[in-house]
């Protein structure tokens, strides 16, 4: 997987992008944590073989949740969320889902180590790597989608492997099979390439350029805020 | 470069998170006009050995115009900007500063020789690569910058990934596809790229999502309905 902390700060940037008027520092560190949620599965690979980028990483998890979302806050007549958490609640479990799939899987799957998409009814790692350009000695060349690509995979992409053929060393777990291995060295990578490091530098920035706005702007909508 | 389009992508993702009240199609077009003029200094190659990826790469530039803001519009007692200009583009004019430094001169910096970063002022190009990592027999380590003392004379070496000056590197563009002062026979290939590698296709991605979900999300309801 990319570095956790990849995954946080484009969950970080999609947040001040899309929370709107719910922003605020509660709100931030929900859609954060869900952006960070689906690495969690390299702790569940020390039991499940092969979970790592692909038991939180596949789709169904979140076309589920947002199929429900949806249903409650689009086709009820009454929406049950609403009622409870209010407009902003809304919209922060929506941001949060975006964040999920945007910032939590995304990254891995361009460029990464690949994502077991369809797991656990199909079982293929995938991966989004190549290029796209346009020369004028050969025109467009283009290599991110694969029709008819040798491997396990049912989607014209990349694969890397399956479940039972391909590990992903993690922190939580540094050979990538069920089993504690303690004495192991473990490495937990925080930036991995130079454009990492300038996410990662933008978000933190991003926010605080946020954050000091929102201090100096409203201070009463605050107030109101304890007082509710 | 990295292409414009990725600059694009990762700076619609950043403007949508700081243009607040003032997002709208003005300000993001505004925007995208400050991501794409520095690639202008391409064309200055000609009369410049090694304009490109100095002249509109760098960080002085930047912060010159960034303190001439400061200065006007909030020590000045006469601001003559915003004589001049509503609030709303001395606000996109600091988002367009920062989408500048983050989404444009750092991305770059990150690939191929990198950017003169302290141009005018010092004329050195600096590449950015590395990692940092927390390893269980190293403890933390990072490679971005390579500090090294030398044992027999004891002299300090900061290597920051330097690559050259305006005479030694030309960064490949499409406007000049190779360096000038090389001679071969090879017919010109100008490469266009959109996107080289997986996470530019996936930083295009975002930004348009990003555009999409700020479309299709409902309007604020006023403060009384929250």
């Amino acid at each position: 997987m990319a570095p956790t902390l990849v995954n946080a700060a484009f969950g970080a940037l999609i947040a001040a992008a899309l929370l709107g008027a719910a922003f605020d520092r509660r709100a931030v560190a929900i859609v954060v944590a869900a952006a960070v949620l689906p690495d969690l599965d390299a702790v569940a690979s020390l039991a499940v073989p092969g979970a790592t980028n692909a038991l939180l990483h596949a789709v169904w998890l979140p076309l589920a949740a947002g199929g429900v979302l949806y249903w409650d806050t689009r086709l009820r007549d009454a929406s049950r969320l609403r009622e409870r958490v209010g407009w902003r609640g809304v919209r922060v479990a929506w941001v949060a889902l975006a964040a999920f799939l945007v910032a939590g899987v995304g990254p891995d799957l361009f460029g990464g180590e690949g994502v077991n998409l369809l797991y656990p009814l199909h079982d293929a790692y995938y991966l989004v790597d190549g290029g796209f350009v346009v020369s004028t000695r050969d025109g467009v060349v283009q290599t991110f989608v694969s029709v008819g690509a040798q491997g396990p995979g049912i989607l014209p992409l990349e694969t890397l492997g399956t479940t039972e053929s391909y590990a992903i060393p993690t922190f939580a777990n540094p050979d990538g099979r069920p089993g504690f291995s303690l004495g192991a060295e473990r490495e937990l990578s925080l930036v991995r390439t130079g454009w990492q490091l300038v996410v990662v530098a933008s978000a933190v920035a991003s926010l605080a350029v946020r954050f000091r706005r929102e201090g100096r702007t409203n201070p009463a909508e605050d107030v109101a805020e304890v007082s509710r | 470069m990295v292409s414009s389009v990725v600059h694009a992508g990762f700076a619609l993702l950043l403007a949508a998170g700081l243009l607040g009240d003032y997002y709208d199609r003005r300000a993001l077009a505004v925007v995208l006009v400050v991501v794409v003029v520095p690639e202008a200094d391409s064309f200055l190659g000609f009369v410049m050995p090694g304009a490109h990826r100095t002249v509109g790469h760098n960080l002085v530039l930047p912060a010159a115009a960034a303190a001439l803001l400061y200065y006007d519009t909030r020590l000045r007692e006469r601001s003559a900007l915003r004589e001049r200009l509503a609030d709303r583009w001395i606000a996109v004019a600091w988002v367009g500063l920062f989408v500048h430094a983050f989404a444009h001169v750092s991305l770059d910096w990150i690939h191929l020789e990198g950017v003169n970063a302290f141009w005018p002022l010092r004329d050195r190009f600096y590449a950015l690569d590395g990692e940092i990592l927390l390893s269980t027999a190293d403890g933390f380590v990072q490679t971005f910058v390579d500090l090294r003392t030398d044992p027999e004379t004891g002299t300090r070496t900061v290597d920051a990934g330097a690559t050259g000056t305006t005479k030694t590197v030309h960064v490949n563009n499409p406007v000049e596809p190779r360096d000038p002062d090389e001679v071969t026979d090879e017919p010109v290939n100008r490469i266009f790229p959109i996107a080289n590698a997986g996470w530019r296709l996936y930083l295009i991605g975002t930004g348009l999502f990003v555009l999409a979900a700020r479309r299709l999300q409902d309007r604020t309801p006023a403060d009384g309905e929250r």
